[in-house]
Parts: structure tokens; C-alpha cells; sequence
């Protein structure tokens, strides 16, 4: 049988990823984030992959000033650049991607294919931006600037009312009720001495009633799930304080997201609540919350949860079991995963598959649940993040794009490695540089498109 | 918001062999934070099956009871409310207000639990309220033969107080309820 020969393209050395011990050059040109690139100092492993800018640069014609060529073999890709081991914070091609957003978003009717085209190559850090962009294409909020209010408004105030009427304690509910009839509460400790009056209830609600009807049976039932969300939540990136500092503002966060967890659970009995679903919660609140918009930030939870839902309803299926052999299961994206990567690479296919039996859902599961994640720092993760919700298509397409991109890159490694080295390396996937990664991805997809 | 179930005077096995079946079906584990008992189980198979329900168990010695190391009285604190829990017999005359009131005095708690009546009442005087939780077997006293089982549950939410009463009246569970609160937390001079 003929061995599909490896493209030529996906030879050339700048798809590997060598393993180097000795940190080099600082690479990632386009994180030019702060905390990221404290991050990647840390890192033990440093990629060595000249940074080529993405193929559509439409809105940056000005080169970094401070760029400098990269002394690596494989230079010959014009365009490229490198900076220095202290990037600046933002180099001149930032500040024109920025302006550029900037005048997108402040036009009164946003051009959506031109904000997702921009959104695709990553959003820069600045405060406020990823916030509203994220709203934008998760539809959160319509392309006409003047409906912003009115629909902040409502969605806000909907949400209020399902809070209120799915997590109010049944104590709580019985007390509304009282206080609504009139009732004159006994004041302990205050006149006469007098018998208690007392009122039946036996075809009310009482804790020990074990009606389909009563609130307090819910009650119970639900216990199993808020504590499930509860150990969860608490455990949800423990390194970073926004999360889990014993700051007050921490506890807050958390509170907010267990609201929107238990309230998503209440109100889609068909799948309640999922672990690994605070994962998937958690960027798009923390971007909310750090909204420098005060407005926007004090309701934070409230807009994260219709966009959580809005990105969850993509990947409903993923969660309900019954489903995971179906078309729509996660079994059948994993195969498409497989067969995406056995159309790009069959050399590297055929080595995982079958040479070394690494079974696509070892790995591919976490990663496609968790839409990557586990695999890339929180900060990393925001800038995938910005290219799965730009694709038009939705984010699981850019999703198996970027998994396969992941799986190509260390091809390499891959094909040298065993079952155990192979599995190992797919489960703790090495530092990249996230940008060279998107462009990977964005190559391989429009190889497809031939 | 907290459930506290507060039940005695089950006198099994001497004077009743089990709780009924509906309380029993009612009774299911995890609902319920804790459980004060006005003495009189008498044995230690009900101190066992009351832990299946709620492992904080508070029980006060009856004169019946088998084991002889429940004290005479007990106090704690759920939420902002203090709780006194007493057996009664000791209080003569049994089941009167006002030396119930002295108790509760001595005591100093909000609410008074006590039993020996086998009979359910709620009281409320200047220094708070007396609740008698009646006997959940409904075995009979030396004061009463026919007596109906019954039990309370009181939900603590904060400064107020519901209190639910489930009585067994000829083969049914009525439930009857009670709401009373509290001004604010009064730190008592001393």
C-alpha cells in the first residue's frame, strides 16, 4: 500500500517543537500580556518557532520598530519577526489592532464579519475589550449599539427573576408567604402570656412533605447538585486569587458562579449540572468581572450566564450520556477529530492510531469538552478562547482545527514517542506559543477549503 | 435556615413498641441539622435509629431512660435563638406555665423544650416560649391514656422561627404551623 507522503509544507522546521532544556529567547511576540509573560518566564520549556504574523494582517502594515530577525535556521518566511527577551508591552502593531477594535466597536452598528475576522487572530489585553467583544459574538449583544441598553436591561432583570425564583430558601418562600397574608408574626418575649395559636397546614407545604409539588422536596433533591457545583467551584483554578484568595472578593466570585451554575441546573433538568462545567464558566466570568466598566462589572453574573448558556448550547450534547454514541456525541467529534488529523498528517494518524494505540479519547476528550481549558494557562486559554467564539461556524469547528493544529505540531515527538511518552506528552501538552498555534490551525483549515 | 426536630416520651419498649410508620416514612435522613429529645427513648436501639436520622443528637435524661449519663438539662444556640431542653419531670406542678417559666429564667434560653405531658402545647410568656413536643409514640402518662403521637419540627431562618407540628389523628399526619420571631439578638446584661 502507498504511504500518503507528508505534505512539504508541514516539513519544514516550523512545525516542530523541539524540546530544548535551556530557556531561549522569549518568543511570544504577541502575548504581550504582563501576567502571561511572567507566566512564560516560569516556564521550563521555551519554544523556539519564529513568530510569523498572521496571513491576514490587514489592519497592521506598520512593523514592530523594536523587531528584531530571529538567528534560527528557518528564516526564510518573509515578514517574520522576533522581539527581544523583554518584549515591550505593546509594540506598535498592537496599538493598530487596538485602534482598529476600538473603531469597530464604537461604530453604531458593529459589522460582525469584520469584528469576528479581527476577533480570529486574538484580541489584545486592554481592559474592557475582550468584555464586550465576548458579548458581541456570543450574540449577548445585538450589532446595533442603540438596542445595548435596553437589551443589558432586560437580560439583567431576567435574570434577577430566575434567581429569585429558583434559589430563594423554602424558609424563605414560606415567610413571603406569611408576611403576604397578613399574618401577625408572635414577637417573642413581648406581652401576654397566651397560647400559641396554631394554623393547619396539611395540604401545604412542610419540610417533611414528600409531594412532587413541594418546594422544600426540591429543596432536598437539589442539595446533591449544589454540593457537587460547591466542591467544584472551590476547587476552579486555585492559583489565581481572582478565584480563591481568602479575599472577600473572591468568595464573591465564587458565590456569583455557583448562582449561575445552580441556576442553569434548575432550569435544564435534562442535564443539570456537569463537572467541568464551572470550567467553561470560568473566563467568560472572570473577563466580565474585570470589566473596567463599572456597570458592566457589577453585573457580571448576570451576563455570564446567558452567555455561558449561549456557548454551552453548542456543546450541550458533549454532556448528556445518552448521547455519547450518537451523531451528536462526543464520540462522533472525536472520530471527526481523528479523521481531521488522519487528512493532514496520515504519517502521524497512523503512528498514534494504530502503530502506538493511542486511543483519540485518552486525550481528545478533556480537550474538546473543556474547550482547551485544561491544557494552556488561564491566560493562554482567554486567547484560544478569542478565536473559538470568532468562528462564524461556531467553536467546535475552530476547536477540532486547534486540536489537530496541537497534535501536528508535536508531531515530532509524536511519532519518535511510544504508547506511554506519547500519552504523557498529549496529556500535559507543553507550552506553546498560542498566536503560532491559531495560525497553524487557520492554515490547516483553509488547506481543507482546497 | 436550619431544622431542628424536637420529639420524646417514646417510652419504647415499655409502653410502645415502635414510632408509627408514617412519622417513621417521614423521618428520612439528611433533612434534618438536629435533634433535641426530651428524654424517656428508653433504650438505646431509639438513641441509634434517632442518630440514623440526624448525627447531632442532644437528649436530656428522663426518669425512665436506661442510660443514666443524659444530663438534666441542656442548653445550645442554633442561629440566633438559644434552646433550653428539659425532661419536665422535675418541674412540679407537671406542665405548669408558670414553673416552666421559672425554668426558663433559670435557664435564660429563648425557647423552652420540655415533656412528660404527652401532650402537645405552645406557649408563649414574658421570657419566651415553652413548646412541649407531646410524646411521638403517642404512649400513654401517668396523667393521660389517649394520647395522639406527635413531634415538632421548627425551621430556624435568621430571627425567625416556623414551627411545624405533625400530629397523628385518627391514622392521618396533620401538620399544623406556628410562626413566631425575634426583635434582634438582645446580648443580656449581666
Amino acid at each position: 500500500m502507498v504511504r500518503k507522503k507528508v505534505p512539504e509544507w508541514l516539513n519544514s522546521t516550523m512545525w516542530s517543537t523541539p524540546p530544548p532544556p535551556s530557556p531561549s529567547l522569549n518568543d511570544d511576540g504577541l502575548l504581550r500580556n504582563s501576567p502571561s509573560t511572567k507566566m512564560s518566564s516560569m516556564k521550563k520549556e521555551e519554544d523556539t518557532i519564529s513568530v510569523t504574523p498572521p496571513p491576514s494582517t490587514t489592519a497592521s502594515s506598520v512593523q514592530s520598530p523594536s523587531a528584531k530577525p530571529r538567528n534560527n535556521g528557518s528564516s526564510s518566511i518573509s515578514g517574520e519577526y522576533g522581539n527581544s527577551s523583554v518584549p515591550p508591552p505593546s509594540s506598535a502593531e498592537d496599538f493598530s489592532r487596538q485602534a482598529h477594535l476600538s473603531a469597530e466597536l464604537s461604530k453604531k452598528v458593529i459589522n460582525m464579519k469584520e469584528l469576528r475576522s479581527l476577533a480570529s487572530q486574538s484580541l489584545p489585553d486592554s481592559p474592557g475589550i475582550r468584555s464586550t467583544v465576548w458579548k458581541l459574538l456570543l450574540g449577548y449583544l445585538p450589532p446595533e449599539r442603540s438596542l445595548w441598553s435596553s437589551e443589558l436591561k432586560q437580560k439583567r432583570s431576567q435574570y434577577k427573576h430566575y434567581k429569585d425564583e429558583l434559589l430563594t430558601s423554602p424558609s424563605e418562600i414560606t415567610w413571603r408567604l406569611v408576611r403576604s397574608k397578613g399574618f401577625d408574626n408572635y414577637e417573642l418575649k413581648s406581652g401576654s402570656r397566651c397560647m400559641l395559636s396554631r394554623s393547619r397546614i396539611t395540604d401545604e407545604d412542610h419540610p417533611l412533605s414528600q409531594g412532587k409539588a413541594s418546594v422544600w422536596n426540591t429543596y432536598f433533591q437539589d442539595i446533591e447538585t449544589i454540593e457537587q457545583i460547591d466542591k467544584d467551584v472551590k476547587r476552579t483554578h486555585p492559583d489565581i486569587p481572582f478565584f480563591s484568595a481568602e479575599s472577600s472578593f473572591a468568595r464573591s466570585n465564587q458565590e456569583s458562579m455557583k448562582n449561575i451554575l445552580l441556576v442553569f441546573a434548575k432550569l435544564n433538568q435534562g442535564i443539570r449540572y456537569v463537572q467541568g462545567m464551572n470550567e467553561i464558566l470560568a473566563p467568560i466570568f472572570y473577563v466580565f468581572r474585570n470589566d473596567p466598566d463599572e456597570d458592566s462589572s457589577s453585573h457580571a453574573e448576570a451576563d455570564a450566564f446567558f452567555c455561558f448558556v449561549e456557548l454551552l448550547s453548542g456543546f450541550r450534547d458533549f454532556y448528556c450520556q445518552q448521547l455519547d454514541n450518537s451523531v451528536v456525541g462526543i464520540r462522533s467529534a472525536i472520530t471527526r477529530l481523528s479523521q481531521l488529523v488522519r487528512k493532514h498528517d496520515e504519517e502521524l494518524w497512523r503512528h498514534l492510531e494504530i502503530t502506538t494505540k493511542v486511543n483519540p479519547q485518552f486525550y481528545a476528550f478533556r480537550w474538546i469538552t473543556l474547550l482547551l481549558t485544561q491544557e494552556f494557562s488561564f491566560f493562554d486559554c482567554l486567547h484560544i478562547w478569542d478565536a473559538l467564539l470568532s468562528d462564524p461556524e461556531g467553536p467546535l469547528e475552530s476547536l477540532l482545527g486547534i486540536c489537530c493544529a496541537m497534535l501536528v505540531l508535536v508531531r515530532r515527538r509524536l511519532i519518535a514517542g511510544d504508547f506511554t511518552s506519547n500519552m504523557k506528552l498529549l496529556q500535559h501538552y507543553p507550552t506553546t506559543n498560542i498566536s503560532h498555534l491559531l495560525y497553524v490551525a487557520n492554515k490547516l483549515r483553509s488547506k481543507m477549503l482546497i | 435556615m436550619v431544622l431542628v426536630l424536637a420529639l420524646g416520651d417514646l417510652h419504647v419498649p415499655h409502653r410502645a413498641a415502635d414510632l408509627p410508620p408514617k412519622f417513621k416514612s417521614m423521618l428520612v435522613p439528611g433533612k434534618i441539622q438536629h435533634i433535641i429529645c426530651t428524654g424517656n427513648l428508653c433504650i438505646k436501639e431509639i438513641h441509634d435509629y434517632l442518630k440514623t436520622i440526624c448525627p447531632d443528637l442532644h437528649i436530656v435524661r428522663g426518669e425512665f431512660d436506661e442510660d443514666a449519663r443524659y444530663p438534666e438539662t441542656k442548653t445550645l444556640t442554633i442561629g440566633q435563638f438559644k434552646l433550653g431542653l428539659c425532661h419536665g419531670h422535675q418541674v412540679i406542678p407537671w406542665g405548669d406555665l408558670d414553673s416552666l417559666a421559672m425554668l426558663q429564667r433559670q435557664l435564660d434560653v429563648d425557647i423552652l423544650v420540655t415533656g412528660h405531658t404527652h401532650q402537645f402545647t405552645a406557649y408563649k410568656h414574658e421570657g419566651g416560649v415553652v413548646i412541649n413536643p407531646g410524646s411521638a409514640t403517642g404512649a400513654y402518662s401517668s396523667i393521660n391514656q389517649d394520647v395522639n403521637p406527635s413531634f415538632v419540627l421548627m425551621d430556624i431562618d435568621g430571627l425567625r422561627v416556623v414551627v411545624y407540628v405533625y400530629e397523628l389523628i385518627d391514622g392521618e399526619v396533620k401538620v399544623d404551623k406556628i410562626d413566631f420571631k425575634k426583635t434582634s439578638t438582645s446580648n443580656s446584661a449581666p
